[in-house]
């Protein structure tokens, strides 16, 4: 009679892991998700730049930008969450809003400057 | 016959022995495919497992994407191997490896244990609700069948559930195709299982951040997020509806359901735990409006205005302006403060007028003051200018300078300052 062999399964693959094209196939709703994150960091940090360097219209600008960038995608968040738009137009989403976040972001920066 | 893409495919093949139970690693294939327009990933794997090497595994069942069973990562994005056609994929080489978030068994194979157990707890199951008319008729132009479209074709592949990467941030996350499944059956009216159902997802429904990556994978072409989204809606509503007491198992809840039903005793206590909400509702609300019309009132109201003594109406010759620097006091909600303000009087030629002009540019609010030789109001801050009877006379101020009321009292001018 053959032994039991002793089965022991494989701790499971998280996603990206051991894989060369973890970032090949990555969709733009997902990229629409990372950068609402990275944009979130970036207000905290260019708030507390501006906080303390006041009246630097550098520091302005990338701070007028990165609000736009962050309010853009969070609005989108928010027409798909009440199901204002429908799911299936959240690719459109990201591109219509990010429209109307560079025009918005252009009218604000030419009425200060 | 049509021309291929590539004249030899590469195929990256993911390996793992439970026997010696290392990481894994990957195995190097060389194919060549006679018409690549007409072949699947699960034709190449059979011909690999058929010419090169046999110990490969692989799950496969109806080889026509209906049974789910042959769900794997083909470079990076999850499919099903029998529904992947090989012509459509445009590199060379080609990464096979086996879903995420899953044991893995042997090479392609996971471990779908874990999946179903998320899926049991979502209750997958449709159980009639009592009330309901026999035969039970849902239109097919209702809203609530428009609602439920095509979510019911899940064929529990895993892979949108492979795809999620809240699932590895959230062990206890019951993922996109049990949530998919719980939301056809919250949507369908004739489901007795309303409350058993949401009170077993809504904890986790919150951890779907809109990744899209399940919808954009998903090989029958369901959106789960659509359906997360709908039980977050429900979610909303949860606080206002009539649900049961306390939470019990599946199989005793009928018998709760009889008892309260039964027993007045248990809806007399309703009755009073809401009347004392109430009435303890409404106290908060009277006490505090009271609390804060009293709190925020002083700085709500107006500053009562005070008349100021200048000076005799004969220290003011006539054709001249002279600055008064007046001081009072002024409240500002809590805040009692000192204000020191110039005024400018002139009195005009002929007849005498006297003016009492605001020392406050129309601009942006600087201090203007009189220079006698231009015989004009100065503005320091943009180079306002206003002549002697309060007109702009040159820079960026938009109206006149603004003039106080004042009075004569037996001989004394006084203004109305506040």
């Amino acid at each position: 009679m053959q032994e039991d062999l002793k089965i022991q399964y494989r701790e499971p693959l998280s996603k990206g892991e051991l894989d060369e094209n973890r970032w090949r196939n990555t969709q733009v709703g997902m990229w629409a998700w990372i950068w609402q994150r990275i944009s979130a960091l970036a207000i905290i940090l260019f708030l507390g730049l501006h906080l303390t360097l006041t009246y630097k219209p550098v520091i302005q600008f990338l701070l007028l930008m990165t609000v736009t960038f962050h309010a853009v995608l969070g609005l989108r968040v928010i027409l798909l969450d009440f199901n204002i738009v429908n799911v299936k137009y959240q690719k459109a989403l990201i591109a219509g809003l990010a429209a109307l976040g560079i025009v918005l972001f252009i009218i604000i920066w030419t009425r200060i400057y | 016959m049509l021309k291929n893409l590539h004249q030899k495919r590469i195929i990256k093949l993911f390996r793992y022995d439970p026997t010696t139970g290392e990481k894994g690693y990957y195995d190097r294939f060389e194919v060549e495919i006679e018409n690549e327009s007409k072949t699947t990933i699960l034709d190449v794997l059979f011909q690999i497992q058929k010419t090169q090497d046999p110990t490969i595994a692989f799950r496969y069942a109806c080889r026509v994407s209906m049974c789910g069973s042959c769900g794997m990562v083909i470079n990076g994005r999850e499919g099903l191997a029998c529904k992947t056609i090989l012509g459509n994929i445009k590199r060379k080489e080609i990464t096979l490896r086996p879903m995420n978030h899953f044991p893995i068994v042997k090479d392609l194979v996971v471990d779908m244990d874990p999946f179903f157990e998320k899926y049991r707890q979502a209750l997958p199951y449709f159980d009639s609700s009592d009330d309901n008319e026999e035969p039970a008729v849902i239109r097919p132009d209702s809203k609530e069948r428009e609602d439920i479209g095509l979510s019911t074709e899940c064929i529990a592949c895993g892979c949108c559930v492979s795809s999620c990467t809240m699932m590895y941030h959230h062990p206890e996350y019951l993922g996109p195709a049990a949530l998919n499944r719980a939301f056809t059956l919250l949507a369908d009216s004739r489901d007795g299982l309303y409350d058993q159902r949401i009170t077993r997802i809504m904890p986790s429904c919150y951890n779907c951040r809109l990744e899209f990556n399940c919808t954009d994978i998903c090989p029958k072409e369901i959106s789960p997020t659509r359906a997360i989204k709908y039980i977050q809606r429900c979610a909303l509503k949860e606080p206002f509806r009539q649900t049961f007491q306390d939470s019990q198992t599946v199989e005793d809840l009928p018998a709760i359901e009889k008892q309260v039903k039964e027993n007045p005793e248990l809806s007399r206590r309703k009755f009073l735990k809401r009347a004392t909400y109430g009435f303890g509702a409404a106290t908060a609300l009277v006490l505090g409006g009271v609390l804060a019309s009293a709190t925020i009132g002083p700085s709500i109201r107006k500053a009562p205005k005070q008349w100021l003594r200048l000076g005799r109406l004969a220290q003011f010759p006539p054709g001249k302006v002279k600055t008064i620097s007046v001081q009072y006091e002024v409240i500002d909600g809590f805040y009692k403060s000192q204000m020191v303000k110039p005024v400018m009087v002139y009195r005009g030629p002929v007849t005498n007028p006297l003016v009492v002009y605001n020392s406050q540019c129309t601009h942006l609010g600087c201090t203007v003051h009189w220079d006698e030789t231009k015989q004009l109001f100065l503005c320091a801050c943009h180079g306002g200018a206003f002549d002697i009877n309060g007109n702009v006379n040159a820079g960026p101020p938009p109206r006149p300078l603004d003039r106080y009321a004042f009075k004569l009292e037996d001989g004394d001018v006084l203004v109305e300052m506040g």
